[in-house]
């Protein structure tokens, strides 16, 4: 996977993602609700099991009642009673098993079923909601809030058999001596009461640790990724006071968590011991005046023993239930955002192909809301493209000629004005066929994790080796791909081979010729492949325009020279239109604009370092020049 | 969770190796040492609490309530209330500390790997994958936090109270304790086999986890390239199978738990029912007494906890232990000796002398640098040349002496910069990376870097030098902004112009630049050019010159090609040479700007 970063374009403001609402919050408990429902079987029966399980755990005590008084006490079969109580045990094992097998298990399956939503959700979104979304919040979304909902799922079926057991106990004691009952259990609402106080008190100190163990992080990741700068300055000594001051913020915070700690577990863990005593002390008497056996003493323990656990887990329950009940409403939003770019619901055909006329006309966008209309991409854009024609859209950054190619995508819907494809409005077309029939290749070149030869199929992966082959050969890339370890089959990216810039873009050149477009938009696509390497793809990039509708973005001459008619771009809109020597000749902002885009141009030395990486010289190579190593040029 | 951790089979310490790594960390705790037997105190204390509840319980069924005697019962109660007195007090105090031994060994550990590394040669960074270094500060120390906070109490006790426990047993009846002790092969050998099942099931999950983050990310990060093929489905379906997979292992390891769970279960309801069984014969027979067949059934729950604990217990530990041998290999790095002894302060000014430089990285297979020998005046500009990868930007490092060179040297009025001091070093010669490269904090903390004690006003001075006094005025607090992490809240060309003010606060002799490849935002660009070119000014500057118009702006150009420097001159000069580097590159340059050959 290559590195994460969004489209250059300044004019995209990066803003949170909208904040929740008393609506937000109800969908949100739908979501959980409807999830839940779906899987009502296994939680039934998981809720069943458990059911069993408390019935078996509250019988051992009773048995062994039974077994002291007739088979120890009195004459009974004391081998009878052992045989019972290991026949229920072997029964109560089996069922503690059952139990949490069927709740982890439904559980697990809501988190997976919850997540696919999520992604397949997320993944259809519009792109507006992409450019200021942040990655790290819905990666969040996706793994911790995901793991907070599974928490709480799995304590509801374990909760209710938990409960169920609580309440049969409770009337066996009650019915069998109320007034030890009532001794004995007294302090056990309190270990509840604690349990769920203890939850809600560490919480925040816990989330606190966890801040400073990221900020740690954060210094140091800051370190060594600036090495360069750290040294260069000398600021080791800086960064060191930086990292001792948050290591000492993780050591005293974790102590004020210890200090939480120790405030109350010694005291959870101790009350059922002070109904133990209540039921020796005064239980005792009571054998003593004979008013009780020594079986019901000693089952009377047991069963205070039995119920710690489960009031402990029933606190811990409601503890948890907040937090997911957070983590909900955060998922919540994100499921509650509706796609602003839809299919319509009743689609329209493109004529058949090839086609490819495109038309703008009087469009207005810009990335921000409608409030805030200073900032106009496009405005009064006009744009007329026969079918099969080429244009080379020119002008400086900033004046909205990649925006040209996001709407024709259909990224952003314009905010006045329409956009027509062969003679259909873009907003009646249905997505896929529109995307299908338009291609970008985006200076920001994204490869995926994946071979060479998926990366290049990706819009047709059904495409047959020779047509992949072909592409790869009219982008230029056959011959670098030919001398990889493993050829087409050589898996890319961070976790694979890392390729230089240059390379990149020629797979994405590539990816977009098997697309087989009505509409080819190269959006600066050549921008890191060096001049030599340019002019053997610009012949062959010839041959894929051949009859097919090119829109060009670029500032090197020669590369605007592949286009039959240029037109300029300023502020937005079309400020002239002609072939690249009449606009040189009467066009002095033609002139400028190409002066400005070349006095910045590189020396020349653009990809000739990946020419480096095609011998196969890859080590000194991704030392050498840090910032602009084979793989991670933007 | 119920996995604490697990360890790969390559990670994992032999018995050797891990009893080193434990020496070790005691012997470097020494300065915890006080808290760490009060702690060990402690915990022997709280695990005789826990044994002593039960005996009570038998002294008052034996003397008490068998014999009909109340006073005798009376006093058991008292003893157990005043057992469970002792008990919370103890149990609050072990708490406190095995927490400040545990997290001031962490604390210091933290420290002292941090300090290591940042004494470590650039070499070694060259080495070392950033990701891999962060992960050592955070996971791996994090991975020891589970252990110090819960697991060496826990420990401590679990293997405490089983010992205790059976020697008690052994007191009160050697048969009975025979009989219970049966069900233990069962429950040793199921434990080692989930502790071992547990630890793949582990690595299994946290496999899965990573590469079902690793699917959202890429969505994420290529939805756009997604879209633009209209590719939602298929990648959703690619999805769905890896957060399958996920599910997969997190049920496979719930039926790892689920079969270990009811085993556990199981024996201790069979020696339950064994004790009673045989104890109450033996009662019958007279052979024992109704309160220890009691005390007896009590004890067991603190021997199958404890050993349930211990074998989950058990991955953790070796993870930490495996965590612990890869800091240790950190902290016995030797440190880089970056001042030679009798180091000697650089002059206010002086050329800068590159003598027959070579250099070879330590990752590298072939040689950086080859005998590179160029002289740079005071205030005079060199731009450096050449192809990617050629050598230029290795040279510009070792100039500003991030590295050494392997052999020749590289003087600055006349010292060899070996022999300078550090200090004077960094305030003669600064360094400009490509990229502004920010750290969290303010953009006053950031020009500040070299010089943390430096006042407003020198900040300000700063600025204004280069011609950006008024810049950051627009933002909300100024100079005080939060960049964010990596300076994100700012734009491309906004950390350029810090990143070329913490230069200007330096004030240095020489600046070794190295020019940005990319385009910045327009609304900087301008800003940020007159800035670099203010900063230049009167200085001797060394350039990693990517563009035109900086090369024409230099003094001297210097090419550098195939690790050796080529052609040094003038523009005019190295565009005459027939045949030359310069003038192939000159000539690749305008073939593909013919607009600019008309101008």
């Amino acid at each position: 996977m290559y590195r994460v970063r969004p489209l250059r374009d300044a004019a995209i403001p990066s803003r949170p993602v909208a904040t929740p609402n008393a609506l937000n919050m109800r969908a949100s408990w739908h979501v959980l609700t409807d999830a839940l429902r779906d899987q009502r079987r296994g939680l039934t029966l998981a809720i069943g099991v458990g059911v069993a399980w408390g019935a078996a755990k509250v019988a051992v005590p009773l048995l062994t009642r039974l077994a002291i008084d007739r088979g120890i006490v009195g004459d009974g079969s004391l081998i009878g009673w052992t045989l019972a109580i290991v026949g229920v045990g072997v029964v109560a094992g089996a069922l503690t098993g059952v139990r949490r097998y069927l709740s982890f298990r439904e559980s697990r399956n809501l988190e997976r079923r919850l997540r696919d939503r999520l992604f397949a959700h997320i993944i259809g979104l519009h792109i507006g909601y992409h450019d200021r979304a942040q990655t790290g919040q819905l990666m969040s979304r996706a793994s911790n809030d995901m793991q907070q909902i599974q928490g709480f799922v799995v304590m509801i079926p374990l909760t209710l058999s938990n409960v169920f057991m609580v309440l049969a106990s409770i009337v066996i004691l009650v019915a069998s001596n109320w007034l030890l009952a009532l001794i004995a259990l007294a302090p056990l609402p309190l270990i509840n009461l604690l349990s769920r106080r203890f939850s809600l008190n560490i919480h925040p100190t816990l989330v606190e640790v966890q801040q400073h163990q990221a900020q740690l992080a954060t210094v140091v990741e800051e370190s060594v990724t600036g090495i360069r700068v750290v040294k260069g300055f000398g600021a080791e000594g800086r960064q060191r006071s930086l990292l001792r001051a948050e290591a000492d913020a993780i050591r005293s915070t974790s102590l004020r968590a210890a200090r939480i700690r120790s405030s109350f577990l010694p005291g959870i863990d101790l009350l059922p011991a002070l109904g133990q005593i209540a039921v020796l002390g005064v239980g005792g008497h009571q054998v003593l005046n004979g008013q009780m056996t020594i079986g019901e003493l000693v089952a009377f323990n047991i069963y205070v023993a039995l119920l710690v656990q489960p009031l402990r887990t029933i606190g811990m329950t409601v503890a948890f239930g907040q937090r997911a009940a957070a983590a909900l409403t955060r998922v919540g939003e994100v499921l509650a955002t509706t796609a602003t770019v839809v299919s319509p619901a009743a689609a329209q055909r493109l004529p058949p192909p090839p086609g490819g006329a495109v038309v703008f006309d009087r469009v207005r966008f810009g990335y921000a809301t409608a409030d805030e209309r200073d900032s106009l991409v496009l405005d009064g854009f006009e744009l007329t493209i026969a079918a099969g024609a080429s244009v080379a859209l020119v002008g400086a950054t900033g004046s909205g000629k990649s925006t040209v190619a996001r709407l024709l995508l259909r990224f952003y819907d314009p905010q006045a004005g329409a956009i027509q494809l062969d003679g259909v409005h873009l907003a009646l077309i249905d997505l896929d066929e529109l995307r299908r029939a338009v291609a970008v290749v985006f200076e920001d070149t994204f490869l995926f994790h994946d071979t060479v030869r998926a990366n290049i199929a990706f819009a047709r992966p059904e495409a047959p080796m020779a047509e992949i082959e072909r592409a790869a050969r009219l982008a230029g890339a056959a011959g670098f791909i030919a001398a990889l370890p493993e050829g087409y089959d050589t898996v890319l990216g961070e976790r694979g081979y890392s390729l230089s810039g240059g390379q990149r873009q020629r797979i994405a050149i590539a990816r977009a010729i098997v697309a087989d477009p009505r509409v080819l938009i190269l959006d600066d696509a050549t921008s890191a492949v060096d001049p030599a390497k340019e002019h053997e793809i610009r012949e062959a990039l010839g041959e894929v325009m051949r009859g097919r509708t090119t829109i060009v973005i670029a500032h090197r001459a020669a590369t605007i020279a592949l286009a039959d008619t240029v037109v300029l771009l300023d502020a937005g809109r079309v400020a002239a239109t002609g072939t690249h020597q009449q606009l040189l000749d009467r066009e002095p902002r033609y002139r400028a604009v190409l002066a400005a885009w070349a006095a910045r141009d590189q020396t020349g030395a653009g990809e000739t370092g990946a020419d480096v990486v095609d011998a196969g010289n890859v080590d000194a190579e991704t030392v050498d020049d840090g910032a602009v190593a084979p793989g991670r040029v933007g | 969770m119920w996995m604490g951790g697990g360890v790969a089979a390559e990670d994992r310490l032999n018995r050797g190796q891990f009893r080193t790594v434990g020496r070790r960390l005691l012997a470097d705790s020494r300065e915890h040492r006080r808290q760490m037997v009060g702690a060990g105190a402690f915990v022997l204390l709280a695990v005789v609490c826990t044994l002593a509840g039960p005996l009570v319980i038998r002294a008052g069924i034996d003397h008490g309530i068998e014999p009909g005697n109340g006073r005798a019962l009376n006093t058991a109660v008292i003893g157990y209330v005043g057992l469970i007195g002792l008990s919370y007090l103890v149990g609050r105090r072990q708490f406190v500390y095995v927490n400040r031994a545990g997290e001031g060994v962490l604390r210091d550990l933290r420290v002292r790997v941090f300090d290591r590394m940042m004494s470590q040669s650039m070499a070694f960074f060259d080495e070392q994958k950033a990701g891999v270094l962060v992960a050592r500060m955070s996971a791996d120390i994090e991975s020891m936090a589970e252990i110090v906070q819960w697991g060496l109490l826990q420990f401590m006790a679990a293997s405490l109270l089983v010992v205790l426990a059976l020697v008690v047993l052994a007191v009160l009846s050697p048969v009975l304790t025979l009989v219970v002790l049966a069900v233990f092969p069962a429950l040793i050998i199921g434990s080692i086999r989930f502790q071992r099942q547990a630890n793949d099931a582990y690595l299994a999950v946290r496999e899965r986890v990573g590469l079902v983050l690793a699917s959202i990310q890429e969505a994420l990060a290529g939805v756009r390239v997604i879209q633009a093929h209209a590719r939602q489905r298929e990648q959703t379906r690619r999805f769905n199978a890896a957060n399958a997979a996920l599910y997969e292992a997190h049920r496979h390891s719930t039926v790892i738990s689920t079969w270990y769970f009811g085993l556990v279960e199981f024996c201790g309801v069979l020696a339950t029912a064994l004790t009673v069984g045989i104890g109450g014969w033996m009662v019958h027979a007279g052979h024992l007494s109704l309160g220890t067949v009691t005390a007896f059934v009590l004890l067991l729950a603190s021997l199958f906890e404890p050993v349930q604990m211990l074998s989950q217990m058990y991955n953790s530990l070796q993870s930490a232990g495996a965590s612990l041998h890869k800091l240790y290999a950190i902290i016995d790095r030797p440190p880089e000796v970056a001042e030679s002894p009798g180091a000697v302060d650089l002059p206010a000014e002086g050329a800068i002398e590159i003598a027959q430089v070579a250099f070879r990285y330590a990752t590298g297979s072939r040689s950086a640098l080859t005998g590179v020998s160029l002289r740079v005046e005071p205030r005079q500009r060199v731009a450096l040349v050449g192809p990617t990868g050629a050598g230029k930007s290795t040279l510009a490092k070792i100039v500003a002496r991030m590295y050494d060179p392997t052999e020749g040297r590289v003087s600055f009025g006349g010292v060899d910069l070996r022999h300078a001091t550090l200090d004077s070093l960094r305030r003669r010669i600064a360094v400009v990376p490509q990229e502004g490269f920010l750290f969290s904090g303010t953009i006053r903390d950031n020009v500040r870097l070299a010089r943390p004690s430096a006042t407003d006003a020198e900040v300000e001075a700063a600025m204004v030098a280069i011609g950006a006094g008024d810049y950051f005025a627009g933002f909300d607090a100024g100079l005080d902004t939060e960049v964010r992490e990596r300076g994100s809240r700012l734009s491309a060309g906004e950390r350029q112009l810090v990143s070329l003010a913490r230069a200007a606060l330096v004030d240095p002799a020489v600046l070794v630049l190295d020019e940005a490849t990319s385009n910045l935002d327009p609304g900087t660009e301008a800003a940020v050019e007159a800035a670099m070119e203010r900063l230049m000014t009167g200085r001797t500057v060394i350039v990693v010159a990517h563009r035109l118009s900086t090369v024409r702006r230099a003094d001297a150009i210097a090419v550098v090609d195939g690790a050796a420097l080529v052609e040094y001159g003038t523009h005019d000069e190295l565009v005459a040479l027939p045949g030359g580097r310069y003038r192939a590159l000159a000539d690749a340059w305008t073939r593909s700007q013919p607009v600019l050959t008309g101008e």
